[in-house]
């Protein structure tokens, strides 16, 4: 234990004695180890956001449609259709109706600003959860008598009527050519991410809710079907299982029931994104390689120009083991330097980059941890035959040379 | 006093490809503890040789070796670098000091290998220093030192884990006559001291300073006397 302190101090005063040459020859290393880490730290973030992303979605969501890709031929579900497939599945549906909105404009004064309104079913709280700051929710009344209530946004709020408290406020909408008012009862808050909010843009286009019944009879049809199911369901059985009572009830095949979950979309990405990892493995190694054989380059000079310096710890009493060890150290060090550099260079990127464009970065700890030390047992590797070549060194040929 | 080296029917034949060289023909000597002996030769008759075998850094190719009442013949790696750092204390013709390091940490090294505390090491490698007259020098690099200076920071680390036998080839061979005598005197006194000292030497008036003579020609001796101080 204490020649390994011995050692550690020695390789450090070897280290500083040759600053530019140990520098170049961690440069591999700082290279190869800061690529990595930003790489990594980029797809951690990216699959944080994106993650997120789902998350808001909702993992336990499914969207149904029936789409025949052969005859191009898609069908329509009713009202009567959605609550039979509510009342099919009990135990497992959260929520489900019809996946229906309008578009149109908001005639505010003499302006006219586009909008979406989107219609919501029984227990909607259970797929979107509103953050209402002013009035109210919509209630299970509101939206089995499909009033024309509506839930505004804090800042559309703001735009249309400059308060947020926009409660009571009437809403006149011009879609397709009909006029339709809306009460708002309730103001939300915004609550989009700031990925989100750096993809949404500064679009003027208002996001409003209101019961799905308030725009549509009980005769309309819809084409897809929004459906949340519990946590404890299991998922592809129940995608097999609706897709087979849609198939009955509609007579069509089950494979033309179109079943798609947001989780199906994640895993896709899990799998690119472990494609990339591998591909950043493969450049990792490659550059930890290369960075390797640096170290071993110039360990190898080391040895040769400290051949008399070995000569002389052996007839002091050094073992074999003793002056393997300390070279061993100091190629560990100067790699493992190397890899603190990468890391903090790479590190520092990618903090700053996130910075910049406002985005909260993803480094993991054991990203780090790995990196260096990784980095360390590369300086080992590629440190050990120089290593024992200097240990082997014969101390009487040592001590002579020149 | 105790045999501390003896050596029977020593031989050494270096071998490079075909052409043998024999560089030990038949050695016997005994030396006890407490002597002063100088081993003198032409060059080339085989006193490195010797110097090396006893020392513990070659082996001899047939005959015995017992260093301290113990057979070196035949140890591992590992008892021979023990036992150099334990028993023997080299110095060079060409001082062999660790460049980069400082006087201290020179004498510092064989405590490292007999892994002594930092402390312990600290103290006794500045103490080695003052007694052989370069307490003011222990942060010195060996490049900012005389050669007669470079020469006693070899001592003192020959004295660090207190060897019982100073093995020095040639100390006097790079230093002027000034230098040689000093470096001369500090033997006497650590041989008065107690210790066992064995010098290689070309030079008459330094294998004055010893009390026994050993004279090698073509790996063989040729003399073995005591040396009269009246
Ligand atoms: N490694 C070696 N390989 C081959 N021959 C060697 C080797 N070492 C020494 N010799 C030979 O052994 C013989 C004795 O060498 P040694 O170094 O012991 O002489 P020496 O008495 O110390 O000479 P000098 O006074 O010049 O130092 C010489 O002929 C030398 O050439
Ligand atoms: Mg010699």
């Amino acid at each position: 234990m204490m020649l390994i302190i011995e050692s550690l101090k020695l390789a450090l005063t070897s280290i500083k004695m040759n600053k530019l040459r140990s520098f170049l020859t961690m440069l591999g290393m700082i290279i190869g180890i800061s690529s990595v880490i930003s790489i990594v730290s980029i797809g951690d973030t990216m699959r944080g956001v994106i993650s997120k992303e789902y998350e808001s979605f909702g993992k336990n969501r499914i969207s149904i449609y029936i789409y025949n890709s052969d005859e191009g031929y898609s069908d329509v579900f009713s009202f009567e259709e959605i609550e039979k497939i509510q009342e099919a599945f009990p135990d497992d549906i959260n929520y489900i109706g019809p996946s229906t909105g309008i578009s149109g404009e908001i005639i505010n004064k003499n302006q006219k600003n586009k909008c979406n309104i989107n219609g919501l079913s029984p227990n909607y709280q259970n797929i979107q959860n509103f953050k209402i700051i002013y009035g109210r929710n919509l209630s299970e009344n509101d939206i089995n008598a499909g009033k024309k209530y509506v839930l505004l946004q804090n800042t559309s709020s703001s735009k249309l009527f400059g308060t947020e408290d926009g409660t009571g406020k009437i809403i006149t909408v011009e879609s397709n050519g009909t006029i339709e008012e809306y009460l708002v009862v309730g103001i939300y808050e915004n609550t989009q991410s700031t990925f989100q909010k750096l993809f949404a843009g500064n679009s003027d286009t208002h996001t409003l809710y209101a019961p799905a019944r308030a725009f549509s009879s009980e005769d309309s049809a819809f084409f897809n079907i929004d459906l949340n199911i519990n946590d404890t369901t299991d998922k592809e059985l129940f995608k097999s299982r609706v897709a087979s009572l849609i198939g009955r009830m509609k007579n069509v095949e089950p494979q033309h029931v179109r079943v798609y979950a947001a989780s199906d979309e994640m895993s896709t990405i899990d799998d690119m994104m472990s494609k990339l990892s591998l591909a950043v493995g493969a450049i990792a190694a490659i550059s930890l390689i290369v960075g390797g054989i640096g170290i071993m380059n110039i360990m190898l000079v080391s040895v040769t120009e400290r051949t008399r310096e070995i000569g002389i710890r052996k007839a002091l009493g050094a073992r074999t083991s003793d002056i393997l060890l300390q070279f061993l150290i100091e190629s560990a060090i100067i790699s493992a330097a190397g890899g603190i550099i990468g890391t903090i260079l790479g590190a520092g990127t990618i903090l700053l980059g996130g910075l910049l464009i406002n985005i909260p970065v993803v480094i993991k700890p054991t990203v780090i941890l790995t990196a260096v030390s990784f980095s360390a047992l590369v300086g080992i590797f590629f440190g050990l035959y120089p290593a024992k070549k200097a240990a082997s060194k014969d101390p009487i040929a040592a001590l002579r040379y020149e | 006093m105790k045999d501390i080296i003896k050596i029977n029917d020593l031989y050494k034949t270096y071998k490079n490809g075909n052409i043998e060289v024999k560089a030990l023909r038949g050695i016997n000597l005994t030396i006890k503890e407490g002597e002063f002996v100088a081993i003198m030769g032409q060059s080339g008759s085989g006193k490195s040789t010797l110097m090396n075998i006893i020392g513990c850094l070659d082996k001899p190719t047939s005959g015995n070796y017992e260093l301290d009442g113990k057979t070196v013949v035949g140890l591992s790696e590992e008892m021979l670098s023990y036992t150099r750092n334990q028993k023997i204390g080299f110095v060079f013709q060409a001082f062999n000091l660790i460049p980069r390091n400082s006087a201290l940490k020179n004498v510092e090294l064989p405590m490292v290998y007999a892994k002594k505390p930092a402390e312990y090491r600290k103290e006794r490698a500045t103490k080695l220093l003052e007694t052989v007259g370069l307490g003011e020098r222990i942060d010195h690099l060996p490049n900012e030192l005389s050669g007669g200076q470079k020469q006693r920071v070899a001592i003192a680390r020959a004295l660090a884990n207190e060897p019982p036998i100073i093995l020095a080839d040639e100390p006097t061979g790079n230093l002027d006559t000034a230098a040689s005598v000093e470096i001369m005197e500090l033997f006497t006194k650590l041989n008065k001291e107690g210790r066992t000292v064995i010098i290689v030497t070309h030079e008459d008036d330094i294998a004055e300073f010893t009390n026994r003579i050993i004279r090698f020609r073509d790996g063989q001796i040729i003399y073995d006397g005591q040396v009269d101080h009246s």
